[in-house]
């Protein structure tokens, strides 16, 4: 198989647009591009991620419209969709196709935009990604997914409300770093504890936001990577899935696809989690960073909580979670999330990440968990 | 063409007719809701229906707050995870049990939950 490297990113402004998903894929697709320095004929192929769109945009077939708008409309195209982790599962996909040799540079990302509908309708269209039988029927909701979990976790493990507030407001702290960030607010643990509860034990400030936004990544093999000084390889990406369904998944406390996921991928890469530097992870609840940073092997099973109060995952931290304020403060765009993620970290290996750069890091991860801890990826990246 | 000791839609009918009704793995003994084909534990097709007692109690549990478009009228309303006695577990809209005496542990009674055509999974007190 065939090194590949990201050699382009481009990520919209994250917040409420008044353009549609495929205008937003545009025009972060045109800044990878522009950001790769190469001509937009150069690009081979796109792998497009969105979830919504049939039923908040009324618009399907969205993998050669967001070729059209990009101006490149006979390029080949492909629609994911994995829940949150669309473009996460697109990049893995967009990557095999240049590590087998079918193409040498390819275009893949996504973009969402749910904030044109009411929030009681994008509430309803996100719980599609959960089972329609068994699960929507009885009106579980995501934030309700992520409360089983959390209770489950404070139930096995002590954690707190008050651990799972810190890592809100460490990543509303980080957020402010990131000018395209949702949220570039500093919040403080009241704000997180006396919010209102939206799925017990889960309050408001410990969801994160509605987003639309979109991100892009152009991906290439080594011969055309070396040409690029600030290449940065993918070592490796990995899928795992679990089952669909709440009532059958083996521990609450724990989310099994991450930790299936990350062995495979540290695997890979011939990587362990001390060599992480700097860390994207799926902070689509509190909870949720808290149960991943036990899963990608950070912390033991039932520290999290105590990692997230201690300060041990924000900037200057132990191992920097977030830089960029996370789903819970940069937003999530559910279809774009993924490829914003990657976007981070290779802005970080770059060195290029500013305010938030976490200082000589050479090693990211990426992780993106789908839906009700269904479908996970995790993805590592490095420098020469 | 394959027989299926039970569908999802022939679970909703029982279950409407106040039956809880899983499969059972011929092989390993697993106990499956909803249906398979294949045992995810021992990768037999060897189903038989299994009935069950509806009894459990409650492994996590949620009040939800905000309810999607259509069920505003219903919240808060309580979600949970149950293990039934038989050892799987199932998830269901809790009714008759006020919200704040909920806790895990709290033994739980199968009842389906019927709005015109459609058919739900609810627990309600033991």
């Amino acid at each position: 198989m065939r090194r590949v490297a990201v050699i382009g990113v481009g990520v919209t402004k994250f917040g409420r647009h008044d353009r549609t998903s495929t205008e937003l894929f545009a025009e972060a697709a045109a800044e990878a591009i522009r950001d790769a320095d190469l001509a937009p004929s150069a690009i081979q192929a796109l792998y497009y991620g969105n979830v919504t769109g049939g039923e908040g945009e009324r618009q399907l077939h969205m993998g050669p419209l967001a070729a059209t708008l990009l101006g490149l409309p006979t390029i080949p195209t492909t629609r994911f969709e994995n829940a949150c982790a669309t473009s996460h599962a697109a990049f893995r996909h967009a990557m095999m196709e240049i590590a087998s040799g079918v193409s040498d540079v390819v275009l893949v990302g996504g973009a969402e935009r749910v904030l044109n509908i009411p929030t009681d309708a994008a509430t309803e269209y996100f719980a599609y990604c959960s089972d329609a039988s068994l699960e929507q029927t009885v009106g579980l909701t995501f934030p309700g997914v992520f409360a089983l979990i959390a209770r489950a976790h404070m139930d096995k493990y002590g954690t707190t409300e008050e651990q799972m507030a810190h890592v809100a407001v460490k990543n509303h702290r980080h957020g402010v770093l990131n000018p395209k960030a949702q949220f570039q607010k500093e919040i403080t643990l009241d704000t997180v504890l006396k919010s209102a509860y939206v799925a017990d034990p889960l309050k408001l400030f410990d969801c994160c936001p509605f987003t639309d936004g979109g991100a892009a990544l152009v991906l290439a093999a080594e011969h055309v990577a070396r040409k690029k000084p600030r290449a940065v390889w993918a070592l490796a990406s990995q899928a795992a899935s679990d089952t669909m369904f709440m009532h059958e998944k083996r521990d609450l406390s724990r989310v099994m696809a991450t930790e299936r996921a990350a062995a495979a991928a540290y695997r890979q890469a011939g990587k362990a989690p001390a060599d992480v530097d700097v860390v994207e992870l799926h902070d689509c609840f509190t909870i949720a960073e808290i149960v991943a940073t036990e899963g990608l092997g950070f912390f033991e099973p039932g520290t999290g909580g105590v990692a997230a109060e201690k300060g041990w995952t924000g900037l200057g931290g132990k191992i920097p979670v977030n830089p960029s304020g996370g789903l819970k403060a940069k937003g999530h765009p559910i279809g774009a999330t993924g490829a914003a993620q990657i976007a981070e970290i290779v802005t970080q290996l770059r060195g290029e990440a500013g305010a938030r750069q976490v200082e000589g890091a050479r090693t990211g991860l990426t992780h993106t968990l789908g839906g009700n801890t269904a479908t996970v990826l995790v993805s590592l990246f490095g420098r020469d | 063409m394959t027989e299926h000791v039970l569908t999802l839609k022939r679970f909703f009918e029982e279950a409407r007719a106040g039956r809880l009704t899983g499969i059972r793995c011929g092989k390993c003994g697993e106990l499956a809701i909803p249906p398979k084909e294949f045992c995810a534990g021992c990768q037999e097709r060897n189903w038989a229906l299994a009935p069950l007692t509806g009894k459990g109690a409650i492994t996590s549990f949620t009040v939800i707050r905000i309810a999607p478009r259509g069920r505003a009228a219903e919240a808060p309303y309580a979600v949970a995870v149950v293990k039934l006695e038989e050892g799987l577990s199932l998830l269901g809209r809790i009714v008759d049990i006020p919200l704040d005496t909920l806790r895990t542990g709290l033994p739980v009674q199968f009842r389906a939950l019927v709005t015109g055509d459609q058919t739900a999974v609810g627990f309600g007190p033991s």
